[in-house]
């Protein structure tokens, strides 16, 4: 029998700006769908990332958190940590830089350096009282 | 099928270490970098039960019993001691919190009516959480 995994969770956290608009619709359109996003503001987001896997019986780790910090801040806070989101190559082509398209941004980022099977969930809070969750496809 | 699910946060303060009795301290001191060094945490155990309500209590879950039930089979054998050295339980066991998640999900899976307990989480600081829940998978 499989031993059951062990779910491990780490938490970042990043600030960044962001603005919505949608280019193929008017000023006025974008005022009346998305209001005062439409102004670029900014966020502290905070990523937990959550890894599935069995434990090492060696180390007792299903991976080592160190090295976690560094895959991820390698791949995700160097690359947002106060930068403007809209101006990202992700956000370029009229992505709207919400936390669901966000999110999912970091998912396309971290899966191949972490293993979309050892990859269980990312939780982006845009603020303390909102989140989205991303499983991945 | 359980409808609900009731979590209850626990804490407890401990010391531990990193270490393994395979490796040398040099190997050690390497893999687990400072967490080689005793140290400690104020540890947050979040245990998650599944029930179906009763409609008698409007309760799927007593927390009182569940309180005792923690405070007997965990709470006792871990606040302030040493994890790494002064837990019969934990003898042998590096005390990551993979390790921990697995060793308090079997003391209070023993504890408990069978198939009650969901899921156990260990918190060891704000950042780090490590979550156990047996053969099911976790959403």
């Amino acid at each position: 029998m499989t031993p059951a995994p062990v779910y491990v969770t780490r938490k970042f956290t990043f600030s960044a700006a962001h603005h919505y608009r949608q280019p193929a619709w008017s000023d006025e359109e974008n005022r009346r769908v998305f209001g005062a996003l439409t102004v670029p503001h900014g966020h502290n987001y905070a990523l937990e990332v959550t890894l599935v896997g069995a434990v090492d019986e060696r180390t007792g780790m299903v991976m080592d958190l160190a090295e976690l910090k560094r895959l991820v801040g390698d791949a995700v806070i160097a690359r947002f940590d106060h930068a403007d989101l809209n101006a990202d190559p992700v956000f370029a082509s009229g992505r709207i830089p919400t936390t669901e398209n966000l999110v999912r941004a970091c998912w396309d980022l971290l899966a191949p350096k972490l293993g979309a099977e050892r990859l269980h969930r990312l939780r982006l809070w845009e603020d303390p009282t909102f989140y989205v969750e991303y499983f991945g496809s | 099928m359980s409808a609900y699910r009731l979590t209850r946060s626990y804490h407890f303060s401990a010391g531990h270490r990193l270490a393994s009795a395979a490796l040398s301290d040099d190997e050690n001191a390497r893999l687990y970098g400072q967490c080689f060094r005793p140290h400690g945490h104020n540890y947050t155990v979040e245990v998650t039960l599944a029930g179906t309500l009763d409609p008698a209590t409007g309760m799927a879950g007593d927390l009182g019993e569940l309180d005792r039930t923690v405070e007997r089979v965990l709470l006792d054998h871990v606040d302030h001691y040493d994890l790494s050295s002064a837990v019969p339980a934990l003898d042998g066991v590096i005390t990551t919190g993979e390790n921990l998640a697995r060793a308090f999900w079997g003391w209070l899976a023993a504890a408990l009516p069978p198939g009650r307990l969901e899921r156990v989480a260990v918190v060891e600081t704000a950042n780090n959480t490590f979550e156990y829940c047996g053969s099911r998978s976790l959403r």
